[in-house]
């Protein structure tokens, strides 16, 4: 039993768990990238989290960002999922040009976005009469939030997609039959036979979405880099700033870092009683 | 028959928008700066490879190339090795511990990568393997271990314990159980996992960032991101860059994509 757990255990307890529960003590430690030593210093980083205002800013702008995702992302993967399910032909092209964007990094795929975005659609708007495209996209808050979703989506739409088509295979095909001969119209039968029996894949899905949403970093670090200003800084983004850029504070960094667990924890949570509950009432 | 093409054409649409940052990162990599700060939209006048010498040396390409592949293959061969070999083993032992333990890989995958990054730092200067691609590679098994245990452990049960059985009683020690018959049919979820976690590895760039700080080290993403932040107007050195890096995983995308796509699909039921 050991000698086959060992390697496992080993690189597991060191990289994982040792760092998971070593940060609550960090956390509470004034250790820091500029002196050598530290002192424990009790609570008071998380007193200082709790009028930290730019940190809570990007909590709240990570919410936002999970929320906005789990309903757009989810909404045009099953869409597309559910569309290319039901073609005869070219099913397989489709999911294939469709699943690419995932293969490739979102730093890549970002910076390839942000000559679109600080290029291509200034063109359009100029040339093809395109005025609509004409907006400080990478500048102005407001649309730089548009921008993320949009490549946030673009990057993780297909993945998505794989998990809803493999859930949607295993519908069967009598049900859905039935249904139309007793005169259930395309939505009907979707929203009362496969719906309910795709219940557990949108379950995952969602479930993912709202991990990694919480967790995104390199879609904003790419596109913005938090900015202008902070105004698009996201949890990882903001923890990343305090520990390795300017100021080196480890110590007030890990407590953040502890916090935003507790806050990703609890919204799993509650994410997974309502899904479990829906799944049982279906 | 109507509402069939316009289906097929706003699929259309859907699939040229996913390809479009390709499209117009491929399109003008090839031009002068000039020509690409005339028009965006035109085809390159001549399909001139100099920004991709110019960005092949500046990126060290082979050599960033070759440190990706190495976290990559060797991350892909350690998760496999030990979480198949745990996986299998917790599965089949009825004790309290073993349940411990399966419980304890399994709840750390809601952990999030930031809340543990900076003690994570903190091991590896105590371990002295910053910059160290090797060190680079255990930190990713460790990392990935608790996933890939949890889908060994489920394709595990539902292969019949009768062949181990007559294997022991035919002399073989565990070792051999394990190699000779067990391995061999974990083979559909060894491929899931090594797609899974070959993607992650190769797309991840946040934990190189933070640990690999010479540039000799550096992965293809770091090189990237470097060359982005030193041409930040010099639009066709970064397109050129950005498809160079983008390249080898088209590549491979182009030839499994078949298996890719079962992987993650099967990884996604499973888990």
């Amino acid at each position: 039993m050991l000698l086959f757990t060992l390697p496992a255990l080993i690189v597991y307890a060191v990289f994982k768990l040792f760092p998971a529960i070593s940060g609550i003590y960090y956390s509470m430690t004034n250790w820091n990238g500029l002196n050598k030593g530290f002192d424990m210093v009790g609570l008071d980083n998380f007193k200082e989290i709790l009028s930290d205002k730019y940190y809570w800013q990007s909590i709240l702008f990570t919410l936002k960002y999970v929320l906005v995702m789990i309903i757009v992302a989810n909404l045009i993967a099953l869409l597309l999922a559910v569309t290319i399910e039901s073609r005869k032909r070219a099913k397989g092209l489709f999911r294939t040009v469709f699943f690419m964007p995932n293969m490739i990094s979102m730093i890549i795929g970002g910076y390839m976005w942000m000559f679109i975005f600080t290029k291509v659609l200034y063109y359009m708007a100029d040339n093809w009469g395109m005025t609509f495209f004409d907006k400080s996209w990478i500048g102005d808050p407001k649309y730089a939030f548009i921008a993320i979703i949009i490549v946030a989506s673009w990057g993780s739409v297909g993945y998505l997609m794989i998990f809803y088509m493999a859930a949607l295979q295993g519908v069967p095909m009598n049900l859905k039959e039935a249904a139309s001969l007793d005169g259930a119209n395309a939505w009907q039968t979707f929203r009362h036979v496969v719906l309910p029996l795709i219940q557990n894949g949108v379950t995952i899905c969602v479930f993912w979405t709202l991990n990694a949403g919480f967790q995104v970093f390199d879609v904003v670090y790419a596109l913005t880099g938090g900015g202008p200003g902070r105004a698009t800084q996201t949890a990882a983004i903001n923890i990343y700033e305090e520990a390795f850029r300017g100021n080196v504070r480890y110590g007030y960094a890990t407590a953040k870092s502890t916090v935003l667990f507790v806050i990703v924890m609890l919204f799993t949570a509650i994410q997974l009683r309502l899904m479990k509950r829906k799944e049982q009432e279906l | 028959m109507l509402v069939q093409i316009l289906i097929y054409v706003l699929l259309g649409a859907a699939a040229l928008f996913c390809l479009f940052p390709l499209l117009m990162a491929l399109m003008n990599s090839f031009k002068t700066n000039r020509e690409l700060l005339t028009n965006v939209m035109s085809f390159p006048t001549s399909l001139s490879i100099d920004n991709y010498l110019r960005t092949f040396d500046k990126m060290n390409y082979l050599r960033s190339l070759g440190n990706t592949v190495f976290l990559a293959a060797g991350g892909v061969c350690l998760i496999v090795l030990f979480s198949a070999m745990a996986g299998w083993k917790i599965c089949r032992t009825k004790t309290r511990l073993s349940s411990f333990l399966f419980g304890l890989f399994v709840f750390s995958m809601l952990i999030p990568f930031s809340s543990i990054m900076i003690p994570l730092f903190r091991v590896v200067l105590f371990l002295h393997i910053k910059n160290s691609l090797v060190g680079l590679v255990f930190v990713y098994a460790g990392l990935g271990v608790s996933m890939a245990i949890f889908l060994y452990h489920g394709f595990v049960k539902s292969i019949p314990y009768e062949l181990e059985e007559s294997a022991i009683i035919d002399g073989c020690s565990s070792i051999q159980v394990f190699f000779y018959i067990i391995f061999p049919m974990l083979k559909p979820i060894t491929a899931a996992v090594c797609i899974t976690n070959a993607l992650w590895i190769w797309n991840d760039f946040l934990l190189p960032l933070i640990v690999i700080s010479d540039n000799k080290k550096y992965t293809l993403l770091l090189s990237t991101n470097t060359l982005f932040g030193q041409y930040s107007n010099d639009w066709t050195a970064i397109l050129s860059s950005l498809i160079l890096a983008a390249i080898p995983v088209i590549i491979f995308y182009a030839f499994l994509q078949k298996q890719i796509l079962h992987g993650i699909a099967d990884g996604a039921v499973k888990g």
